[in-house]
Formats: structure tokens, C-alpha cells, sequence
């Protein structure tokens, strides 16, 4: 308490100093006087009285220096001394204290924005109890990646799997529910078991988790809310527990809500959790039974690779009873990580970015230290003028180590706007498909550790000039040339011009594969179609007459406008996206044998109108196209992709023949061959591909809801609400979504588009902070030789020579880094490998473009200063001291 | 300085509390002579370390200055015990004789041993 005061007195101490020196001052004068009187009362003569007082006090100045130092903080009065000195530096070098500010700025920020986005993707725990023993569990196979488990054998591995303590399931997907009260609101609902929050470690902010007894079949229905449904539609109200609610038409009773910012760990969105509810009995009965994803905690000590072992047996014996002997080969057991589950296909672009961005900040780090250390050398002088003046090593660090907190501070302040602004960005350019993105916000710890590393690379450097004692040499105002240190300084700069070849080649590979993703031939025309997906309510469209008739009616609604070529029903969209598809050993040719069972990748099935074709520009390369009247006739016909067509019948006419998808699917005829489309997404090999007539018969316009295609003369903006108008004069309650397919296309390319622009950002940064490191290097030396220069030419050497002389410098260090670089880019390029399309990760061209721009670059940047070391005057040079 | 002591910071800081205690408010002068005199002349005091140690106790509240006429009718800064003060005398004394008793169990001549 009383430090605290004394603390703060001393504080306060800091400002209003003179008053109290004077009183003090007063207070010494008038101890001296009366000891001075007592001496004289002794018998000392008045002036050896008051030298003996002096004497006594030890020393006036001594006395008054010990009484300021008591009196206030003088470590924080030097501090501030320290602060307001090296901002008059700075003040006297903009250029120097923007560059390195800026740096900083730009390395802080860079890395900051891609650590927040790539944190909950590759390092933070995941929101759940034991997160890193919590796996997937289940079955994959060639057409669902993702683990799944069947009710037909969930039971059984629940019961006698050893290696979790904790088995437990959702349903597969959140179906559409609705809220119906005063206030209706259209919900995703899940099922889910009794112990699935439980496994995850999970317990509801208020209210309780399922009871066994409500998770069997007839069990009271019951109901456990999100925080966000509670917060936006209940306010928040804690009577919401027992009330009962209407979802869907039937009425549940909540009996709990979910915490804040709770996820399924399948990242799905759900508003309303309700007991998964099986009849045991039936689903161990049955085959397939329900689909479910399971999630497992492992027991402590077991390994995923020990439970996938020991969990073998259990899917033997499913695989062998339960799935039909022709595809058993395609089902395989997977048990992975929730981490891999949840973000396995982007963790290595954000590995790529976190190593990218790394290196910009390396690079930043090293440009920060050339700066510095520059900085240092050219105060050498100052520093030993100041050493001779009397300031001792510790004073000179210190004052060495404030300016480099300052520019740090003053860099990470600017850099945090920075990552903020990047941030958004990054929102903006981001595809849908990498989790947690939307929520990623500059996290105060990241931001921290960046600010720590850039005060320490800054320190590091500020500090190396105050370490070494200042020679008495500089007094001498020689600039003086340390060579050991001008090694350092070129080091950096080789490394940083090596770092931003690697990023360069990084950049030009990706540059490149999105070209070609973006300019390959798609197969079919983009332009001027747009897509439209109706979602016709359930409950008033019940039935496929129902449904028929209403897409028949806008069909030919839409046929009737202005400007439309084609207008067609399909249940998907190339080039990508989902697709209902089939095994290919699932297809069978008329007179000929199966494909072995399992074999063949998967095949495209498509239910498309006629004029599919004719909308997307889908040539028809044999035979002939769907025609309006085999709607109607009853018959059943398909198209062929090209690929498709080689295949099943190799060197044959597939005209007239027939197909049969499934085993108890109709036979139908092939019409025609159309050729191939990119249907797999950009990147992926195509698929072979079928087109089976859409009918208008009530059984083809079942689920899946067909999408409507259009193409049409006019632009998109006009033809759109023309679109809407004529739908909404059939069922104005229908919700519509209108979509050029460019723009689905486009979209599909977001995550190679987000890959190259960052890359290419993080390339262009290292650059151009390389380059400003070079030319600050070569500035430096050529301000060094200045002397060296104006004897040469004294001595006759031409402007060329001189030219050649300090550029010469600049290239050494721009072949030694390019070299450097160019292998350390070859090293690393083949983990960009799956990233990249239809280029090699070692295109001599790409590489041979990288290092042009790059040694181009660097080139001017050696030769501004050499241009400047030429024009110096010979005779002005040699008085140069 | 022969056999007179130096005296050591913390101790004098009691020194001079518990001086102010019993002689009432003195100035820095009349402060350290009395310390010395206290001390049986035993003790040598620089007198600009007295200053330092005056102030820290201000600052901490256990003392408080005001400007007055000295006996000589000279102008002096008086120093005088605050209440928190005289509270830290009787803290610091206590706490000193129980860390002179303890040492000097040390330095007794040896009995049993």
C-alpha cells in the first residue's frame, strides 16, 4: 500500500520538476548554513566551517542527483528521454522510418490475416471435450468419401467395438423443419443420439441432454434448441425450457439449449436436435437401415491406427453379410482424425499459405535487420562521439533498443489495420468450402506473437551497432568499412532475393494452373444461360402429377417469352457440383456381360428434356439428340457421352442399342452420342457420362427437384426477372434461385483463385521487400567507396567502369540468391503438386519466367545507385571525408 | 573514519522515524545530529544520504514536511510523524528486535556445544 503510494508520488514526480528542485534546493542551503554556524560556534573559521559542512553532506550535486533520483523514476524519465530522441531521428529520416515501418507493417499483417484464417483450420482445438480423441468412425466407398454408418450394423459395432469409450451417432443430413407458431420460421432440424452430446463432451447451457428412455421409438418427444435459435426467436427467455413447440405439426417439448457457438462436428447447421429415436430391433433387422456419421472417442493410449485394426473383424463381418457380394470390393473401413474429417481437403493450402506467408515475414525480418544494421553503421560515429561524451554501454543498448521498439510498435500497430483489412479481403475472395473462414477474426494472440517476433528481429539488429564498442577510429569521421558486418548484410539480402525466387515460382506455377483451368473447354456454352432451381413446398406439391404439372406449365411459359432459345430440365448442372452418379459396373449393354463388379469409376447420370442439349450447346456427334416427341411416347431413350459410348461398346455402333442402369432399371435405347463434357469439377479426369430422357410421366419428376436451364439472346439482368414474373404468376409463393452458369462455373474456381491471389500477393510483398533490401545494400556500398570511386576516376576510369563496378556487387548477390532460390523452388514445388492442373510442378518455362522478372527487377534496383555512384565529381570525392 | 559505523539504509529510515517520535518534528539537521548523538557519537552520518532516505518516507505517507523557523531563526524544512507513521515505528521496531534477539542467539557464547 504505502510502495504503491510512494510509486505513484514518484510518478507524478515526473512532471512539475522545478518547484520542487528549488525547494530542495532551498531545504540543502539552509542544512549547510546551520552546520556551517555550529563550526563557526566550534571555532573553524567561517570557510572551513563550510567546507567541513560540505564535506560532511558529501557533495551538494551528489546529494541533490541522489535526492532526484529518490524523488522520481529516473529508468522511466530516461525512457522518455530515449523516446523523444530517437523520434527526433526518425523525424530527421522519413525515408528510412517509413521503409522500415511499412515492412514491418506488411510482414505483421500479411502474417497475421493468414495465421487468424488458418488457426481453427490446422492448430486450435476443436470445441469439444478430449477433441483429440474424438474420431469418425464408419464405412467409404468410391461415391461417398465421408465416413457413414448403416443401421444395419451400427448396433453391432456399437456393442462389440474395445477400442472407444464413447459410440455415438447423428442422422446423415439435416432435413428442412418448420417452426409453426405465431411467429413461423423455417429451421434445419437433426436427430441425433442420447449419447451423442455426451461423446462429445457436450452439456446444454440450460435445461438437460436426452434421456435414454426419450431416444427409443415412441419415447416422449422432446427437443434441444441452438443458443442462436434461443437468442433470435425466444429472447433469450429461460422459461423456454417445458414449453412446448410446434416443429413440423407435431408438438416437442424443449428440454434444453444448446451453448453458444456449438457445432455439429459434420459442421452442418442445425437449429433443433431431437433424439435420433431408432427401433433398435428393426435396424439390426434390417438392410441397409439407417444412415447415420458416427463419432467415436478413442480410450486413452489407443492410437487410430490401433482402433482401425481392432475394428477390422467387426467390418469384415458387416461387409461380408451386409453389403451385396458385386460391390463389396468398393466399401472400406476409415477411422480419422475429427480434424481430417472436418478440414482434411484444405489443410494443405493452408499449410502452403502459413509456409508463404512465413516467408514473407522472413523476408520482412530480414529487410528490417539490412535497415537497421545500415541505420547503425552510418551512426557509428554519433555513437562514439556519445561514448567519448561519457554514456556507458548500457545507455547506448538501451537507447538502441528503444528506437527498436518504437519502429516495431509502430509497425505492428499499422500492421494489425493491415491484417484487419486483409482479413476482409480474404472473405471476399474465399470459396465456400473452407470452414470456419466466415468467422475467422484477427485474434489478439496471434496478433501478439507477431508483434514479440518483430520486436525481437528488430532488437536483434538495432542492438548488433551499440554492442560493439565504438572504436575511437570513428571518431575520426571515416565512414569505416566493417567487414564482417557487410557480410551479414549481403547474406540477408542473397537470402531474401532466394526466399522470393521460391515464392515467385510458387506464384508463377499456380498463375498458371488457374489459367488453364480457366480457359480449358468446358464442352458446353456458359453464356447466356442461366439456371434456376424452384423449391416447390412439399406439402402443397405432394405428388409427382402435382409437381409435373407446375415445371410443365413454366416450361412452356417460359417458351413463350422474347429472346429464349431453349429452355430445359435437368437434375444437375455440369461442370461440376453434385451429381447423382452411378457405378459403372452398374450400367449393362444389351448381349453383353457385366463389368466386374465395383470396377470402373463412377459414371454421371443426368435426367435431362431434350433440349438440355441444345441450351448448353452440347453437340450430338452420332446418331441423333432427344427429340419433344420421345417425351410423350412412352419409350425409354438415353444419350451417351463419347466416353461413355467407347467404352460400352468399343468399336461398335451403340445407336439402337440398349442399356440398362441398375439392375432393375428399365432398358433403354440409345438415340445418339453426345461429346464429352467437363463434369467432374475444373480439375478432376471427366467421367463418362449418361443422359436418360426426363419424360413427362409423373415417376420422372420425383426428387431429386429438377433445375430449370435457359438460354436466352439477352443478358442475364434482363432475362432474370422475366424468369421470376412467369413463375411467380404460377405459384407466387415458390421461392426461386437464379443463377447465370457462368457464375456457378466461376465459383467453382474460387479455391485455385484464392490460392493464386494470395500467392501472388505474398510474391509481389517478398519482391518488392528483396528489392528494397538489395538497393539499400548497393546505396550503402557505393556510398562507402565514394573515395574509391573519385580515385579511379582520377586515375581514368570511365563512367562505365564505375557502372560496372558497383553493379557488379549487385549481381553477385542476385545470381548467388536466384541460385539459392531456383533450387530451394524445385525442392519445394512438388508439395504444390496437387494443387496445380495440367502443369508440371518443374515447367522450365514458369521457372525461367520467375527468374527473369525477378532478376529484372533486382537489376534496376543495383542500378539506380550505380547510376548515382557515376555521377559523382572526381575532385568533390576525393575531399569527401 | 576509525571505529564509527556507516549506517545502512533501512535501518536508517527507523533511525530517523523513531527520532521524530520521541523528539516531535526536527528538521534534517537537527535530525541527524540527534541520530549521531542517539548513537553516543558511535555513528558517523553521511548527511546527503539522509535526504533520499527523508524523502522515501514522505512518499510513503509515514512522514510529513511543512517549512518553519529553526531555533536560530533560520528558515528549515520541518519533518514530523503522520499517524501511519507512528503505526510503522512500532511495526519496524517490533520486526528489528525480533531479528536482533534471533541473531544474537547466533553470535551468545557458545554453551553445550
Amino acid at each position: 500500500m504505502h510502495k504503491l503510494r510512494a510509486l505513484w508520488i514518484r510518478l507524478c514526480g515526473i512532471i512539475g520538476a522545478r518547484r520542487e528542485e528549488d525547494d530542495f534546493a532551498a531545504e540543502l542551503e539552509s542544512h549547510v548554513a546551520m552546520h556551517t554556524e555550529d563550526g563557526i560556534r566550534a571555532g573553524l573559521t567561517p570557510a572551513e566551517a563550510r567546507r567541513q559542512a560540505l564535506i560532511r553532506l558529501g557533495g551538494a550535486e551528489q546529494t541533490r542527483q541522489a535526492y532526484r533520483e529518490r524523488r522520481t523514476l529516473p529508468w522511466l524519465e530516461n525512457l522518455l528521454r530515449d523516446v523523444r530522441y530517437a523520434l527526433r531521428g526518425f523525424r530527421r529520416n522519413p525515408v528510412f522510418t517509413i521503409t522500415v515501418i511499412a515492412t514491418l507493417a506488411v510482414g505483421i499483417g500479411a502474417t497475421t490475416a493468414v495465421f487468424s484464417v488458418v488457426d481453427r483450420i490446422l492448430f486450435r482445438s476443436l470445441p469439444y471435450a478430449h477433441d483429440d480423441r474424438i474420431v469418425s468412425v464408419g464405412l467409404v466407398q468410391s461415391l461417398e468419401r465421408e465416413e457413414f454408418t448403416l443401421g444395419g450394423f451400427f448396433f453391432d459395432w456399437r456393442d462389440n467395438q474395445k477400442p472407444f469409450e464413447a459410440f455415438a451417432s447423428q442422422e446423415a443430413l439435416p432435413h428442412a423443419c418448420d417452426l409453426v407458431e405465431n411467429n413461423p420460421a423455417q429451421l434445419n432440424c437433426i436427430h441425433a443420439q442420447a449419447g451423442f452430446l455426451p461423446l462429445l463432451g457436450i452439456s446444454p447451457v440450460l435445461g438437460r441432454n436426452f434421456l435414454p428412455e426419450e431416444d427409443r421409438p415412441n419415447g416422449s418427444r422432446v427437443a434441444l434448441i441452438s443458443y442462436g435459435l434461443w437468442q433470435d426467436h425466444f429472447n433469450r427467455d429461460a422459461s423456454v425450457i417445458n414449453r412446448t413447440i410446434d416443429v413440423d405439426g407435431s408438438p416437442a417439448r424443449v428440454i434444453g439449449v444448446l451453448p453458444k457457438g456449438f457445432e455439429l462436428p459434420t459442421l452442418q447447421a442445425a437449429d433443433v436436435m431431437m433424439p435420433f429415436a431408432l427401433d433398435e430391433g428393426v435396424e439390426r433387422a434390417s438392410s441397409p437401415g439407417h444412415p447415420m456419421r458416427t463419432f467415436a472417442r478413442l480410450r486413452t493410449g489407443v492410437s487410430i491406427a490401433q482402433a482401425t485394426v481392432e475394428l477390422e473383424p467387426l467390418f469384415a463381418h458387416t461387409r461380408d453379410t451386409l453389403i451385396p457380394a458385386q460391390i463389396r470390393k468398393d466399401f472400406h473401413l476409415s477411422v480419422r482424425s475429427l480434424r481430417d474429417r472436418e478440414t482434411k481437403d484444405v489443410q494443405l493450402t493452408a499449410w502452403i499459405l502459413l509456409a508463404s506467408v512465413l516467408a514473407v515475414l522472413l523476408i520482412a525480418c530480414a529487410n528490417v535487420a539490412g535497415l537497421m544494421m545500415a541505420r547503425g553503421e552510418s551512426r557509428e560515429r554519433e555513437l562514439a562521439v556519445r561514448s567519448a561524451l561519457g554514456a556507458s554501454r548500457g545507455r547506448l543498448i538501451r537507447q538502441a533498443l528503444t528506437e527498436a521498439a518504437l519502429l516495431s510498435l509502430a509497425g505492428a500497430a499499422a500492421g494489425i489495420v493491415l491484417a484487419e483489412g486483409l482479413l476482409r479481403v480474404f472473405l471476399k475472395l474465399a470459396p465456400t468450402g473452407i470452414p470456419f473462414l466466415t468467422r475467422a477474426g484477427v485474434d489478439l494472440r496471434i496478433a501478439s506473437f507477431t508483434v514479440l517476433l518483430a520486436l525481437l528481429c528488430g532488437a536483434l539488429f538495432g542492438l548488433l551497432p551499440a554492442l560493439q564498442k565504438p572504436r575511437a577510429v570513428a571518431l575520426a569521421a571515416r565512414i569505416t568499412n566493417s567487414r564482417r558486418r557487410t557480410v551479414l548484410r549481403r547474406s540477408l539480402v542473397a537470402g531474401q532475393i532466394a526466399i522470393s525466387m521460391v515464392l515467385l515460382s510458387a506464384a508463377a506455377l499456380l498463375l498458371r494452373s488457374f489459367q488453364n483451368i480457366e480457359q480449358q473447354k468446358l464442352g458446353l456454352q456458359t453464356n447466356g444461360v442461366l439456371t434456376a432451381r424452384i423449391a416447390l413446398p412439399g406439402f402443397r406439391y405432394d405428388t409427382g402429377e402435382k409437381k409435373m404439372a407446375f415445371y410443365l406449365q413454366a416450361e412452356a411459359a417460359l417458351r413463350r417469352l422474347p429472346g429464349i432459345r431453349a429452355v430445359a430440365f435437368s437434375d444437375s448442372l455440369p461442370p461440376g457440383g453434385w451429381n447423382s452418379g452411378r457405378r459403372y459396373s452398374d450400367l449393362a449393354a444389351e448381349g453383353k456381360p457385366h463389368a466386374a463388379q465395383g470396377t470402373g469409376g463412377s459414371v454421371v447420370v443426368r435426367r435431362v428434356t431434350p433440349d438440355y442439349f441444345r441450351a448448353l450447346n452440347i453437340p450430338i456427334v452420332r446418331g441423333r439428340s432427344l427429340t419433344e416427341e420421345d417425351r410423350s411416347s412412352g419409350g425409354y431413350r438415353v444419350v451417351l457421352s463419347r466416353l461413355l459410348a467407347a467404352r460400352m461398346f468399343p468399336g461398335a455402333d451403340p445407336i439402337g442399342k440398349r442399356v440398362q442402369s441398375g439392375h432393375d432399371g428399365p432398358w433403354e435405347t440409345v438415340a445418339g452420342v453426345a461429346e464429352n463434357v467437363k463434369n467432374n469439377g475444373l480439375t478432376e479426369q471427366d467421367d463418362p457420362e449418361i443422359y436418360s430422357l426426363r419424360r413427362s410421366a409423373a415417376e420422372d419428376w420425383g426428387p431429386p427437384a429438377p433445375v430449370l436451364i435457359v438460354d436466352a439472346l439477352l443478358p442475364a439482368s434482363t432475362v432474370a426477372p422475366w424468369v421470376r414474373s412467369q413463375i411467380a404468376q404460377l405459384d407466387p409463393t415458390v421461392p426461386v434461385e437464379i443463377e447465370p452458369l457462368s457464375e456457378t462455373v466461376s465459383k467453382l474456381a474460387d479455391r485455385p483463385r484464392f490460392e493464386t491471389a494470395l500467392l501472388g500477393f505474398f510474391a509481389f510483398c517478398g519482391v518488392l521487400m528483396a528489392v528494397i533490401g538489395l538497393y539499400g545494400v548497393i546505396a550503402f556500398v557505393a556510398a562507402q567507396r565514394t573515395q574509391e570511386i573519385g580515385v579511379r576516376m582520377a586515375l581514368g576510369a570511365t563512367r562505365l567502369d564505375i557502372l560496372r563496378l558497383i553493379a557488379g556487387e549487385g549481381l553477385r548477390l542476385i545470381v548467388l540468391g536466384g541460385a539459392l532460390g531456383l533450387g530451394a523452388a524445385l525442392g519445394t514445388a512438388r508439395l504444390l503438386k496437387s494443387l496445380l492442373y495440367n502443369v508440371k510442378p518443374h515447367d522450365p518455362l514458369l521457372y525461367a519466367v520467375a527468374m527473369l522478372l525477378l532478376a529484372l527487377v533486382a537489376l534496376a534496383a543495383t542500378l539506380i545507385p550505380a547510376r548515382a555512384a557515376t555521377k559523382i565529381e572526381p575532385m568533390q570525392a576525393l575531399r569527401t571525408e | 573514519m576509525g571505529e564509527k559505523s556507516d549506517v545502512w539504509q533501512g535501518t536508517l529510515a527507523l533511525m530517523a522515524l523513531r527520532t521524530l517520535e520521541t523528539m516531535g518534528p526536527l528538521h534534517g539537521y537537527g535530525l541527524a545530529r540527534r541520530i549521531e548523538q542517539t548513537s553516543g557519537d558511535l555513528l558517523q552520518l553521511n548527511y546527503g544520504t539522509l535526504y533520499p532516505a527523508l524523502l522515501k518516507l514522505e512518499q510513503e505517507g509515514y512522514i510529513r514536511s511543512r517549512w518553519g523557523v529553526s531555533e536560530n531563526n533560520r528558515r528549515a524544512k520541518f519533518y514530523e510523524l503522520t499517524k501511519a507513521g507512528q503505526r510503522q515505528v512500532k511495526k519496524a521496531a517490533a520486526e528489528w528486535e525480533q531479528t536482533t534477539a534471533i541473531l544474537s542467539r547466533f553470535l551468545a557464547p557458545a554453551e553445550e556445544a
